[in-house]
């Protein structure tokens, strides 16, 4: 028989207090797998984004585990974006405790080749969603030595933006087809809309291109390439890259003045979105550029604030380089990957399958990330078609589903993080007159390819 | 006995004593062991595991493989440590007595007596309050190029404003520049040691000359030469370790043109962005041993020039 005892009210002493720091200690120091998932109930972790894809995703996870008899499923949203949620993922990996899927925001390739999510390859013979349903240069991002760490089951993808209504202003055909289709063209056709008062850029027609994570869309469009997977070794010097840098740079000079900063100076000429830090609003939405690069991802943002100073907008192919020969797209896709440690890999994996295919349509009619796998039958974003019509809302969402078949791949390397600074580094020295190309390419190609070397080896 | 006086501290004290005085060991013990434990799981084990992890090959998942010296060769060749350490070096070069000049102005100015004295030393200690981020992110707003009030009123003067955190000539002078701003600490241990000076010794300087100068320079310096010291010493070791408005402004990158790439900025990155734990430990062990040599340098030099009340340290 067990009995209850009551201990009669003691003042705190000395020992009893430390007694009491020294068991709250241990309690704290106990690791995070001591409080670990339970089996058959689904946990998702989501990098960021809005409340509305907060939203979407806790509604298609739930909808998932109702109809599948899992039981509860939890989404945790907006763990912070970029390094901040990649040390969130692998501290709850290595405690044991990481949820059952995550989506990232940065290649699955580097943790992937690590071990630190499951291979999907066994998963997918048997699945809706086997291999060949999916575009290759896409699914690369995910692949590395033939294995499979993770699925791009929606993607931003890149194209070009243009203002019909300034093209017409000129006099010039807005049409897609009548669209730039060479590098040559289009920094032709730039000049007509590029005008200077002074130091500050009123309206430019399109930029030479800074951001370190297209690069290998531009690379690729001059026939080159940055990273050749099959042979494990980067291309960032090659003559391919050398020529594109040096005709992005003769660009800035010849229409820019040569200097990135006065353009910075006069609004935001780099994106579609506001500057964060300096408040600048889009020229492009503001009707002071012509054209740009962008993912598909401001389709959903473009009729958002700043709400473009115009209403007739398309998407054309990305031109192509001197020595390029044909058109490729770009994209950075919502990986999603399984943990090792997971404690419901096949429920996730089924997860994955579903979101794939059904999911990823409503997702896209809500934000419009193009799903990606080729069984699914895509409909126009219902904010394009309310904003647009049917027909044009169509005839994008037509487009990028095009795009997305001819993507050149991009984000498949183990040192992606690596890369992508490297680049960053050796453009800013391009563009600032810091280094001649072919130096600021050469080092970025050393020393990039010493840390690719590092990693793999053993 | 004659010829031995008994001698009062050799003798044994009472058991009673004795005891009583192991028991105030024991406790005392017990009240610094939180301390103790804390100290050993949080600072001496991870500063073991470093010297260890920087030996190794470690990327986080999976475990460490030995790979002897092989980090610190890598190191050696990589341009952003250099690149890194070259730009660190200058800022603490430059920043550190910079900032123990404007420290010592503002305490002997807060050191005056008026009606204001309290109102003044909160006002300048507040910004130490604020979040490093958040100034951070403040101070990127005032120096934005074409909108930031920094410009709009240096222009309003017929000046020709630089681009403060954009042009690679001026970042880093913008970044010391921006370190100076939360003095409040420094400021107060100044302040603290020019409180402490004696009233007829300072009388004693005022009788001696009447030009101030002269009392600074003979009386009042020489008598705080322990808080110059104190924040010689502090102020070396945070400035290798400026952090946050240095990946605040230029990112993991140190944009523009790695201008603003701090010796911190490299470590987190090869940590937390490439995953070589075994780079960045071996980052941070040279960097400890760096800072060691220099604190124990000024320790050393430290005999010749700091006085303390009473006689030598």
């Amino acid at each position: 028989m067990s009995k209850t005892t009551f201990a009669a009210p003691r003042r705190i002493s000395r020992r009893g207090f430390l007694a009491g720091s020294a068991a709250l200690g241990t309690a704290m120091t106990l690791p995070a797998g001591a409080f670990a998932q339970q089996e058959g109930q689904l946990l998702l972790w989501l990098p960021g984004g809005s409340d509305l894809f907060c939203k979407i995703h806790t509604g298609l996870l739930e909808g998932f585990s109702t109809g599948a008899g899992l039981g509860t499923a939890t989404t945790v949203c907006g763990l912070g974006q970029d390094t901040e949620f990649t040390q969130a993922l692998i501290g709850a990996i290595t405690a044991g405790n990481p949820p059952d899927i995550s989506m990232l925001w940065d290649s699955p390739v580097s943790l992937g080749a690590q071990g630190a999510f499951m291979p999907l390859d066994d998963m997918m013979k048997d699945s809706k969603i086997p291999i060949d349903t999916w575009p290759a240069g896409l699914l690369s991002s995910c692949q590395f030595k033939g294995v499979t760490y993770g699925l791009p089951v929606t993607a931003g993808v890149y194209s070009m933006w243009y203002n019909q209504e300034m093209f017409e202003a000129k006099g010039l055909p807005s049409d897609r087809a009548s669209f730039p289709k060479t590098w040559v063209e289009m920094r032709k056709l730039s000049k007509e809309f590029t005008v200077w008062d002074g130091d500050k850029l009123v309206s430019a027609g399109f930029m030479p291109n800074r951001v370190p994570e297209t690069m290998a869309i531009w690379s690729a469009l001059n026939g080159g390439m940055m990273f050749d997977e099959a042979n494990l070794k980067y291309q960032i010097d090659s003559e391919q890259n050398v020529e594109m840098m040096n005709f992005f740079l003769e660009w800035l000079d010849e229409e820019y003045k040569g200097d990135f900063n006065l353009v910075d100076r006069s609004g935001n000429f780099l994106d579609g979105y506001p500057n964060p830090t300096t408040g600048m609003g889009p020229a492009f939405r503001e009707g002071r550029q012509a054209g740009m690069q962008s993912g598909s991802w401001l389709l959903g943002d473009i009729f958002a604030d700043p709400v473009p100073s115009f209403e007739r907008w398309n998407l054309a192919a990305n031109p192509v380089g001197p020595s390029g020969s044909a058109s490729f797209s770009g994209t950075w896709p919502n990986w999603f990957v399984i943990p090792v440690g997971s404690k419901n890999p096949q429920a996730a994996f089924d997860y994955l399958s579903y979101l794939a295919i059904e999911g990823s349509v409503e997702w896209y009619q809500q934000i419009p990330d193009v799903p990606t796998n080729s069984q699914v039958q895509r409909k126009a974003p219902a904010g394009l078609v309310e904003k647009r019509g049917q027909e044009v809302a169509d005839d994008i969402t037509a487009f990028l589903g095009e795009q997305a078949a001819v993507v050149t791949p991009m984000w498949n390397s183990p040192v992606q993080s690596f890369y992508t600074d490297q680049i960053a580094r050796a453009v800013e020295k391009i563009y600032t007159k810091a280094s001649p190309v072919k130096d600021a390419l050469g080092e970025a190609q050393a020393a990039t390819q010493a840390e690719l070397e590092r990693v793999l080896a053993g | 006995m004659p010829g031995k006086s008994p001698s009062v501290g050799a003798a044994p004290p009472p058991r009673r004593n004795r005891k009583a005085r192991r028991g105030e060991a024991r406790a005392g013990l017990l009240f610094a062991l939180p301390w103790i434990v804390g100290m050993t799981l949080f600072v001496a084990i991870p500063l073991v595991l470093t010297f260890y992890i920087a030996q190794t090959k470690f990327q986080i998942v999976g475990a460490p493989k030995w790979v002897g010296l092989q980090n610190y060769e890598a190191l050696w060749t990589d341009p952003a440590f250099w690149k890194s350490a070259q730009n660190t070096l200058l800022f603490a070069v430059i920043s550190v007595p910079l900032k123990l000049v404007i420290a010592l102005g503002l305490a002997l100015l807060l050191n005056r007596a008026t009606a204001l004295s309290g109102f003044y030393r909160t006002v300048f200690y507040l910004p130490f309050l604020m979040p490093a981020v958040a100034g951070s992110v403040v101070f990127m707003l005032l120096l934005t190029p074409n909108a930031g009030p920094v410009n709009i009123a240096l222009e309003a003067m017929g000046l020709n404003p630089p681009d403060w955190l954009l042009d690679p000539k001026a970042a880093l002078w913008t970044l010391i520049l921006l370190s100076l701003w939360p003095l409040g600490v420094e400021t107060l241990v100044f302040l603290g040691g020019l409180q402490n000076i004696p009233k007829d010794v300072s009388e004693a300087a005022d009788l001696d000359s009447p030009k101030r100068w002269h009392k600074l320079v003979w009386v009042t310096l020489p008598l705080i030469t322990p808080m110059v010291l104190f924040n010689l010493v502090i102020g070396i070791i945070y400035s290798f370790q400026v952090f946050t408005q240095a990946i605040v402004i230029g990112g993991t990158t140190g944009t523009p043109a790695e201008a603003t790439l701090m010796y911190m900025v490299v470590l987190y990155r090869a940590a937390f962005r490439y995953f070589n734990m075994g780079l960045a430990a071996a980052m941070a062990t040279v960097l400890f041993v760096v800072v060691l040599i220099l604190t124990l340098l000024i320790f050393q030099t430290a005999r010749s020039w700091v006085h303390y009340e009473g006689g030598e340290r």
